[in-house]
């Protein structure tokens, strides 16, 4: 595709709520039924595809800085070999995995949250990979052999693996705490993954490495936060009233009269 | 239902809050004409905001705004509005609501779970109808839920539960905003979920139900880590998740009200028990809304 930005029309310092503007600017001109009548309805039809696309790609690029894959390889799509529609890939459970093969023929099955994965390794372990830290290559016992496993697995994106392989061991080093942060983050287990990382920084709190994973976990928080106070966040405790219905305030005690209560499952 | 999922009052311009009400109002119309009396009885800030952001992404045109007074407020006109996502907001309310009374009348014995799905029975039949894949997957998903109250699972497996439950329903329709939608609404599920974890702690604790947050604060507790602060930080990332696939969505009208919500309306609940638990006041921080001496 020729530059998203020229077909959207707009800048490269376009904010994103700009880029948004533009798009719904575009995509309800050339909306199949706005041009019912149009005798260049095809046409219509094949700006109204390349504006989307061109927006899809401009969104994806924003929020994916450093990506080496481009939108159309891993990102907003299904990863391929994804399992029936309306199954969420991004379930804390093993869902189906995308496969590849290696040179020497070795299959790989890759089930994490595609997306994760690109970024995840981009930003944070191009450097170095997993499991060159010094002393444990040296090292031949049982455990430093099952975290070097764990560790190529998680170089791999086989995230499942290599809990497998943390789980069945005894020894819970900060080492270890490090590892299942990763290994949990890249399957989307972000209590687990967070606490496990806090862990391993308790353990080890000089170790600028554990430091840097907790920080990479909460990536997107720093984004988040920052926007917050725009909309009044922290949210006075006290002094919120939902004004907006008092009578919700009485159907909602009829309701926890006659219904719902406080069920977790609710 | 949780009704977490609100906004952020003193935030928000009159003009916005009006808008925001309007579509609640417009909800509960939606209840009341298709579910009738205990239909309306189900209304929920969650589904409202299911039915607000849907109703902002796709622009519908087709949309009746009327000033009336209803049973609640006989008095005075109110403006509301409704559109065919405030109907599905409508319908999936009805299915959420039945299928969790049924559940706490199978977890907890409360007969009144019992009563009211029957009397909804009938409203929950037609709202199968329409949308048989959504009530598939609620039942599926709470169906999880109940094996994995039996076990012991981390906040992680049984919040996934609760998001995939959300992300189905996030998910109107399969098209080009699919993906952002159900992603969207895993990790508000998560979040909603994991919230009302925390909320019921205490409770859980003392009456030995489930609840996967327990043996985690266990855990930090005998490190002394802060596990209130931890709560924080999980439910931040969580959001910042959620948000992410918010804001690619092509949203520009009204585009605030969702923001005023997701940013710092959740966290109105959250707040209330932090504060309690820490005995930390959140006023400390909030010096904009001091008045000038």
């Amino acid at each position: 595709m020729s530059d998203p930005y020229k077909i959207l029309g707009i800048s490269r310092d376009a904010t994103d709520d700009e880029v948004k503007k533009a798009y719904r600017q575009l995509s309800r001109k050339y909306h199949p039924d706005a041009n019912v009548n149009n005798p260049d309805k095809d046409k219509a039809e094949e700006m109204f595809k390349l504006v989307q696309q061109a927006y899809q790609q401009v969104m994806y690029e924003r929020q994916h800085p450093y990506s080496s894959s481009g939108f159309g390889t891993s990102g907003y799509g299904r990863p391929q070999g994804s399992s029936r529609p309306g199954s969420s890939p991004y379930s804390s459970q093993q869902s189906s995995g995308q496969t590849w093969q290696d040179e020497d023929g070795t299959t790989y099955t890759y089930y994490g949250n595609f997306e994760d994965f690109s970024e995840f390794w981009n930003e944070f372990f191009s450097s170095f990979g997993f499991g060159t830290q010094g002393a444990y290559t040296q090292d031949n016992s049982e455990e430093a052999i099952h975290l070097r496993a764990a560790a190529s697995y998680i170089n791999h994106g086989m995230f499942q693996e290599a809990l497998n392989v943390l789980d069945a061991m005894e020894e819970r080093s900060a080492q270890w705490y490090y590892y299942s942060a990763a290994a949990n983050s890249g399957i989307g287990n972000d209590a687990v993954a967070l606490e496990h990382a806090q862990q391993a920084v308790s353990m080890e709190p000089d170790n600028q490495i554990f430091q840097n994973m907790l920080q990479q976990i909460q990536s997107g928080s720093k984004w988040y936060s920052s926007r917050q106070q725009s909309y009044g966040a922290p949210v006075d405790a006290g002094g919120q009233c939902m004004r907006i219905c008092a009578t919700y305030i009485c159907l909602n005690a009829l309701c926890n009269i006659c219904c719902c209560g406080n069920g977790r499952s609710c | 239902m949780f009704g977490y999922v609100v906004i952020n009052e003193p935030e928000l311009r009159i003009r916005e809050f009006d808008l925001y009400r309007s579509y609640y109002c417009g909800l509960c119309e939606e209840l009341h004409e298709h579910y009738g009396r205990f239909g309306q009885l189900t209304l929920n800030y969650d589904t409202a905001f299911l039915g607000l952001l849907l109703t902002c992404l796709y622009e519908p045109e087709d949309e009746t705004f009327e000033k009336a007074s209803c049973i609640a407020h006989p008095f005075s006109k109110r403006p509301r509005r409704r559109n065919k996502y405030t109907q599905y907001a409508a319908h999936v309310t009805i299915l959420l609501s039945w299928y969790s009374m049924r559940d706490n009348w199978e977890d907890e014995q409360q007969i009144r779970g019992l009563a009211m799905s029957g009397i909804l029975h009938g409203g929950f039949k037609r709202a199968k109808e329409l949308y048989p894949e959504k009530a598939q997957v609620i039942a599926d998903c709470l169906e999880r839920l109940h094996t994995m109250e039996k076990q012991e699972v981390s906040p992680d497996q049984a919040g996934a539960c609760f998001g995939d439950l959300m992300a189905e329903l996030f998910a109107f329709r399969h098209d080009e905003w699919e993906e952002p939608l159900r992603r969207m609404g895993y990790y508000l599920g998560k979040f909603i979920y994991l919230l009302d974890a925390y909320d019921d702690l205490e409770d859980d604790a003392v009456s030995g139900s489930f609840n996967p947050l327990l043996p985690v604060r266990a855990r930090m507790q005998e490190n002394g880590a802060d596990f209130n602060g931890y709560m924080r930080t999980l439910l931040t990332m969580l959001m910042a998740s959620c948000t992410r696939a918010f804001e690619i969505l092509p949203i520009v009208k009204n585009v605030d009200i969702l923001r005023n919500i997701l940013y710092a309306g959740v966290w109105t609940k959250f707040e209330e028990i932090y504060a309690k638990r820490t005995g930390a006041c959140p006023d400390d921080n909030v010096s904009q809304h001091q008045d000038p001496a």
